[in-house]
């Protein structure tokens, strides 16, 4: 068993037992659903509506529906869809790599982690799918055998690389969630009364019994799964940068992208975390379980990768002037101070000061601060990725083409809508999932609550 | 050999029984009615099963509704006997000319299955090798309008050809003042016709141009006793002087101009003319000048007047605001090239026009560069008769008019006193193919035919007729004008053979098929004539001004010097693409960008931006920035228009297009004639009437001695707090210093390096790139170490080098002039959908070929550096174009990169590189991601935003959602679907008809065999095409040529496509 210093702070507070620890998680699925619970899936539900529609009004008019045009063919689209991927990083980090590092503090957050890392991929994959223009042939992008004669994908596009890369880590995360659930989904079907749950928790648990061997090979499974998993954390993002980094565009073309883009993922994605977890733990009642100290260690994986973030953009800007080619350069000074300098300015703010406030220790155990900060954080990533794709292209090589990107109401319509989906989904897990890891937390209980911690302090004073 | 063996039908047959033998008997078996079948009683007694019944029901409803499920039956019905001359997927050309009393060309129609669908010049026999441009390209659209009248109208009632005829013929019998009311007349056979008309009713003829050159008529009268417009030869003239002649697009036969003066512009020839342009507006050809002055309206005759002094005495006198400097070398240049120099003015007041005669007199250029013995036979209209014709209407003296060819309801400068006279002739009738102005207005309508289902002559200068057939028959109910002259003046001929008596008075119908001279006269599409087959029109100026003909303009010059206008002076121009407002309805010209404001769709104000900042206007344009609106007044008139900020627009003046606000009472001319709105609806105002696209500004013109001027000498502009939004295909007007987009220099530095080799001279040097590696051999590693662009490579290369075909282009900016000619063709040839105001707002235009055009701007990051601006202001300022710009025309699409950046990045592979180094577009294939358009750095992809073929957004703009005006579509292309990705294909259907031809006949392809649409419309020979593998092409040589370079050539996607160093021959290189 693992042993921690009495002087850590305590990952579990309060007097709890196994059986609080189940109580505490499970109660909530067993129990009629709250009226908060209820008001808030109705909001998300009507904005998940709304976004299906403006999709819907999109496939069937025409990708002029958006704002895009001749010179800046791709803007909010790709922007949402880089920002989804982006947060869908922080969950297969925080069960794969922390796992792999033996982060304990990881258990309390690593099954809502994954859960937003499974919906925010779902959320991207939209957006290559609509910004087609021909969404009703999209599968030609899979290398399927084919009548047309000899037609095969492209393996030199990025896009390509996207499909393979963005599909793999999906599965591989669904399924590592899913491997951790299934004991977590026994113990719910053992508690249920009502017939129809106590089957479809029973098929879901996927005949779990608890025996040893069970336990084995669950962690077996979950090692093996966090070493193919820990690698993809950093490929997706880098193959995402890719669609830029190996395109000719100033401002895309630059090799210090897939470092940059997987820390600016990371960045983000713990930001999201944070967002839904500090609701979560007050809705839910979970504050003994998820608290100052979780979230303190997120706010460092924030500082650092925010940092690295703010080098690369600095780094990028020392470059396009070190390089001395006219139309670098005229790319970066654009950034900064052409028509959409706006952007530029709330993503610096937004990204590189921000974080930094987090060296403060008083402010980076404050939640509400903490917060505060963690929307601040996706704004800024959100325009990030939106200056490096409409301001790039939006002036490139040719000045006779330099244009102007406006957004529709088609634009942000989906966008919005995505967000919609997105807590729909998550509103339905909180609802019907272990929200923790509990069974794995009670591993930890006895090393890491704070009852027990006090009760070995106790003892070892006699 | 005994056959024995025996075929039978049935047991009946082989058995013989009688009720055989009876049924045999008869051929027809009885007829049975419906009837009588069912009153038949054994049919009761016959049953159908349920199980039957479900069958036969399940069965009906199955195959009902299958017949439900069938595509749409597209109708293609084969010829029962099909013409010797057609075969379908084969086109068929005929020469013919084309004149629409302001447009002059010699064209060749394509046909395909009998439908004429494209337009290009006769290069063979044409006059200037077929010189067109983008009006006359495009004029095979109204052929298909569907606005277009479809039979005569009585009263504004759909009619027929004998009650129109009854009708008109008895109005005529009864009047006793009939007046025929024409444009100018070119055709020796039409005025024939007309002259028989006038005879038998003892009528008038008037002839009237919309935009009048009857000063310059009348002062060659005053000056030489000869009232006539002098052709001008721009192709011997080694210096220009124009002071507000548009002669390279509007003004006169500017396409003709135009061809002749390209072919001066080339630095490699063995000289290069000198172009001073003095003008208020920045005109295209204002654009192309080698030095060019702004100055005001009230300023043309004191400049030309300065000239002549100059001219004359050595020294020009100052001119106030004028640069002296350029006065003086425009005069010195004059001194140096006497007679091989042109001076031209844009002014009708005969006054300055004499000056005009007076310098090019004093120069000694009659009879060299300007020849007033076999002058132009255009525009004799006599704005004096058409004045009293008005007078006489509203005098009720008028009993009937018959208008040919003219719109004076639009164009006539005080339109509403010529409606109000119409009102009062007691019949009027008109020939106009659309209900439009004048015809609305008119008792009877009797449509003409359009020109391409037309006879005719015509005659530009004496000594040629171009002969203009007929490329498919009336589509509608419609009579060519002149058999309707022919019936009522009582001659019963068709105009055909009237025509041909023409020339042959013993002509027979007989001898249609066997005049071999007149075959191949219109096979060539003319025939070279006796001269002077067109009388010299009637002149209401004699018997005025009977003072002998003398080149002494001291009164002139005394007069010019008086004028002076007030705070505004406005000229009036016309469009490239909408000329004189004919060709209003056409969305490919609504479409085309102007060359020099790049604004589609839209009627506005040019004006200086400083101007525009006193007065409070927005001086950026752009989608979500509408322009300003100002009121101007003139005349007693006002029009509310947006203001556009034009650089090298004169401070103090504004300039408007004529040839807009048509349609405004309603008439019916066509969709595109009016606004639409972000849904692509026509926008309508309060009363309920569409809303026509701009203002009819023709009433702005003044009178000067009785001749219209387009000039008004004083003009009230006044700011009101209106916007209107704008579209413009370029938002960006310099090129920001980016030297390797755009490169130019001056004659002086390029003769100084003319004999370098390709990459070594300064004004085109070759990119090479600094490496870490010892190439120069000195030992050490440092920045001198480069190497070519071509030796960097992450792809393997093509096998295209000297295998095979390799396509490529190039294309002379020296040469461009910026006409859109080519921009037109491209959107016929290629189908190229047509969008639509809002859609260009929102930068989605979709050409596939585009002209950029560029300003010169007075910063540069030199002059930042030396003023000590920083960098980034630096680049804020060269946004800005010089108050006077240097300008380029930059004609760009796709540049088929051999190492193309948007083949790598397709996932689906659907734009890939062909064997003969054609970037091409696999339509089918696109799954629209738009990647490609994102990489390519020359930004000349375009994408299918929407279904354009059947979204309702487009149905009043896209000629192909129109059921009649899709005939014009080009079958051998495909029309894109919505989501896909499209750009230039080199006009891949016409290389490889180019190449099947070739091979039929066993031989290679020959250079310049294949024209792709864009180069064979370059009357200017700026766009050549071929293979760059032929060694003996031009394209081969040409870029090979030290003045040749790829765009971007740095970024090393090594196009197929090659610009030449443009050259300007002026030494000082700002202005």
């Amino acid at each position: 068993m693992q042993k921690e210093a009495a002087i850590r702070e305590p990952l579990i507070l309060g007097d709890k037992s196994y059986k609080d620890i189940t109580n505490d998680v499970v109660g909530p699925i067993e129990g009629p659903a709250p009226r908060a619970w209820k008001l808030m899936i109705t909001i998300a539900g009507l904005i998940a509506f709304y976004g299906v529609g403006c999709i819907l009004y999109l496939i069937g008019t025409g990708i002029g529906a958006w704002g895009l045009n001749k010179t800046v063919g791709w803007a909010w689209d790709i922007t949402n869809f880089v920002w989804w991927v982006g947060i869908g990083h922080a969950g297969t980090l925080i069960s794969a790599v922390l796992l792999l590092f033996r982060q304990k503090w990881r258990m309390a957050i690593n099954r809502s982690a994954e859960a937003m890392t499974i919906f925010a991929v779902m959320m991207a994959a939209v957006f290559p799918g609509i910004h087609m223009g021909r969404i009703w042939v999209s599968y030609w992008v899979l290398p399927l055998p084919n009548q047309f004669g000899s037609l095969w994908v492209n393996f030199n596009s990025p896009l390509l690389w996207d499909v393979f890369a963005i599909s793999t880590y999906f599965s591989v995360s669904l399924v590592f969630w899913y491997i951790g659930l299934i004991p977590d989904f026994a113990t719910i079907r053992d508690r249920m009364v009502k017939p129809l749950p106590k089957k479809i928790y029973g098929i879901l648990a996927f005949g779990w019994s608890g025996k040893a061997k069970n336990w084995t090979r669950f962690e077996e499974v979950s090692l093996v799964l966090a070493g193919i998993a820990t690698p993809l954390v950093f490929s997706v993002h880098s193959i995402v940068s890719m669609d830029f980094a190996t395109s000719v565009i100033p401002g895309w073309h630059t090799t210090i992208f897939p470092p940059y883009f997987v820390s600016g993922a990371v960045f983000s994605g713990f930001a999201m975390v944070q967002t839904l977890l500090l609701i979560m733990r007050k809705a839910m009642r979970l504050e003994n379980y998820i608290h100052v100290r979780h979230v303190e260690y997120m706010n460092i994986v924030i500082i650092v990768t925010g940092s690295i973030v703010g080098v690369a953009y600095l780094t990028e800007l020392f470059i396009s002037w070190y390089s001395g080619v006219e139309y670098e350069s005229y790319a970066f000074i654009n950034r900064f101070s052409g028509p959409y300098s706006w952007s530029y300015w709330i993503m610096m703010t937004c990204n590189v000061i921000s974080p930094q406030l987090f060296w403060v220790k008083k402010w980076r155990r404050n939640l509400m601060f903490t917060f505060v900060m963690s929307i601040v954080v996706n704004i800024g990533m959100w325009f990030e990725r939106y200056v490096i794709i409409v301001t790039s292209i939006h002036r490139d090589y040719n000045p006779s083409s330099w244009g102007e990107f406006h957004a529709t109401s088609i634009d942000i319509g989906i966008f919005i809508g995505t967000l919609g989906i997105f807590f729909t989904l998550f509103l339905l897990f909180a609802r019907f999932f272990p929200v923790l890891a509990l069974n794995e937390l009670k591993t930890i209980l006895k090393s890491s609550g704070e009852n027990f911690k006090k009760k070995k302090d106790h003892s070892d004073n006699h | 050999m005994n056959n024995t063996k025996r075929y039978w039908a049935g047991l009946e047959e082989l058995n013989e029984t009688p009720e055989y033998k009876e049924l045999l008997k008869e051929e027809f078996p009885a007829q049975q009615s419906v009837d009588e079948f069912l009153a038949d009683d054994q049919l009761k007694e016959s049953s159908t099963g349920r199980r039957d019944f479900l069958k036969f029901m399940g069965f009906s409803i199955t195959a009902a509704t299958l017949a439900a499920c069938e595509t749409p039956v597209i109708k293609s019905i084969p010829y029962v006997n099909k013409p010797e001359e057609i075969t379908p997927g084969i086109a068929n050309y005929y020469a013919t000319a084309y004149y629409d009393g302001n447009n002059y060309g010699s064209v060749l129609v394509k046909t395909r299955e009998g439908r004429p669908i494209f337009i290009k010049p006769n290069t063979q026999y044409g006059i200037k090798a077929g010189a067109l441009n983008a009006q006359i390209n495009a004029s095979v659209l109204g052929l298909y309008d569907s606005a277009r009248l479809e039979g005569p109208m009585v009263d504004k009632q759909a009619s027929d050809w004998s009650t129109a005829d009854a009708r008109v013929m008895a109005g005529l019998e009864n009047a006793q003042n009939v007046v025929v009311l024409s444009n100018t007349i070119a055709s020796p056979s039409t005025q024939r016709a007309i002259d028989a008309f006038t005879a038998r009713y003892n009528a008038r003829h008037i002839q009237y141009d919309a935009v009048s050159y009857s000063g310059i008529r009348e002062a060659h009268r005053q000056l030489f006793g000869k009232a006539a417009i002098p052709n001008y030869h721009f192709a011997e003239a080694k210096t220009i002087v124009s002071v507000g002649a548009d002669f390279l697009s509007t003004w006169l036969t500017g396409n003709h101009f135009a061809s002749d003066y390209a072919s001066r512009r080339k630095p490699e020839g063995e000289w290069m003319s000198r172009h001073f342009q003095f003008e208020t507006n920045m005109s295209m050809t204002g654009t192309n000048a080698d030095t060019r002055v702004a100055i005001k309206p009230d300023q043309y005759g004191k400049v030309l007047a300065a000239l002549l002094a100059g001219v004359s005495n050595g020294s020009a006198p100052a001119v106030d605001g004028v640069s002296e400097l350029a006065l003086n070398n425009a005069v010195k240049s004059l001194r140096d090239s006497r007679g091989a120099s042109i001076v031209v003015s844009g002014s009708n007041d005969p006054d300055v026009q004499r000056i005009v005669g007076a310098i090019n007199a004093a120069l000694g250029n009659y009879g060299k560069t300007i020849d007033i013995d076999r002058p132009i036979n255009l525009f004799k209209g006599d704005d004096k008769a058409m004045a009293e014709l008005v007078r006489d209407m509203n005098g009720g003296k008028v009993d009937a008019l018959i208008v040919y060819g003219t719109n004076p309801g639009y164009s006539w400068y005080n339109r509403d006193e010529f409606a109000a006279g119409i009102k009062k002739v007691k019949m009027s009738v008109a020939f106009s193919i659309f209900a439009d102005e004048t015809a609305s207005r008119c008792t009877v309508i009797c449509p003409d035919n359009h020109y391409l289902e037309s006879w005719n002559d015509l005659s530009l200068v004496d000594g040629r007729v171009d002969l203009v057939q007929p490329t498919i028959t009336a589509l509608f109910k419609t009579r060519q004008a002149q058999e309707s002259l022919l019936k009522w003046a009582g001659i019963e001929s068709d105009y055909y053979s009237f025509m041909r008596q023409t020339y042959n008075s013993a002509y027979t119908a007989d001898m249609m098929y066997t005049d071999v001279a007149w075959n191949e006269a219109l096979h060539n599409g003319f025939m070279a004539t006796a001269p002077s087959v067109i009388e010299a029109a009637p002149s209401s100026a004699e018997g005025e001004n009977t003072a002998a003909p003398s080149i002494d303009v001291a009164d002139a010059v005394a007069k010019v010097s008086k004028t002076s206008g007030g705070n505004w002076q406005l000229a009036l121009y016309q469009k490239t693409g909408i000329g004189n407002g004919d060709q209003i309805a056409n969305p490919w010209l609504h479409e085309l960008p102007d060359p020099v404001t790049k604004v589609t769709w839209d009627n506005y104000i040019t004006m200086a931006k400083a101007d525009m900042e006193e007065l409070g206007l927005n001086t950026y344009i752009a989608q979500r920035d509408p322009a300003s609106m100002v009121k101007v007044t003139a005349n007693g008139r006002s029009v509310e228009l947006p203001v556009y900020p034009q650089p090298g627009q004169k401070r103090g003046t504004i300039g408007i297009a004529v040839g807009y606000g048509r349609g405004a009472g309603n008439e019916r001319i066509g969709k595109a004639a009016y606004q639409t709105g972000e849904n692509g609806a026509h926008i309508f105002d309060e009363n309920g009437n569409a809303m026509p696209v701009g203002q009819n500004v023709y009433g702005f013109a003044t009178l000067v001695n009785g001749y219209p001027e387009f000039l008004n000498l004083d003009v009230q502009v006044e700011a009101i707090n209106k916007t209107y939004a704008l579209a413009t295909t370029q938002m960006q007007h310099t090129y920001m210093g980016r030297e390797s987009v755009v490169k130019e220099t001056t004659l002086g530095a390029f003769v100084a390096e003319k004999g370098k080799k390709k990459g070594d001279a300064s004004w085109n040097k070759a990119h090479r790139l600094a490496v870490h590696e010892d190439v120069n051999g000195d030992g050490v590693i440092d920045a001198r170490d480069k190497k070519s662009i071509r030796e960097f490579d992450l792809w393997h290369e093509h096998p295209v080098e000297g295998v095979g075909h390799r396509w490529g282009m190039t294309i002379d900016l020296s040469a461009c002039l910026g006409c859109g000619a080519c921009v037109t063709a491209c959107h016929l040839e290629n189908n190229v959908p047509v969008v639509g105001k809002d859609e260009v707002l929102r930068h989605r235009d979709m050409h596939w070929l585009r002209i950029d055009r560029f300003y010169s701007s007075d910063w540069s990051q030199e002059r930042g550096k030396e003023e000590g601006k920083g960098v980034i202001e630096t680049y804020g300022l060269m946004e800005d174009p010089a108050e006077n710009p240097q300008t380029v025309h930059m004609p760009m699409m796709c540049q088929h990169c051999n190492h193309a950046p948007c083949e790598t990045v397709c996932p689906v592979a659907a734009t890939t590189h062909s064997n003969e180094g054609l970037n091409q577009m696999t339509y089918n294939r696109c799954i629209g991601t738009r990647y490609c358009a994102n990489n390519c750095p020359y930004k000349v992809r375009r994408f299918n935003w929407f279904n354009y073929l059947g979204y309702d957004k487009f149905k009043n703009v896209n000629p192909a959602q129109d059921m009649l005006t899709r005939m014009v579509l080009n079958p051998d292309v495909t029309v894109r679907s919505r989501g896909v990705m499209e750009k230039c294909s080199m006009c891949v259907g016409r290389i490889q008809e180019g190449k099947l031809n070739a091979k039929k006949d066993g031989r290679p392809v020959k250079d310049g065999e294949v024209q792709t649409a864009c180069s064979e419309a370059c009357a200017m020979g700026a766009i050549r095409f071929g293979d760059l593998n032929d060694k003996g092409s031009a394209v081969k040589s040409i870029s090979e040529n030290n003045r040749s370079y790829h765009a971007l050539e740095e970024i090393g996607v090594q196009p197929n496509i090659y610009y030449m160093v443009k050259v300007r021959n002026t030494e000082d290189q700002q202005a």
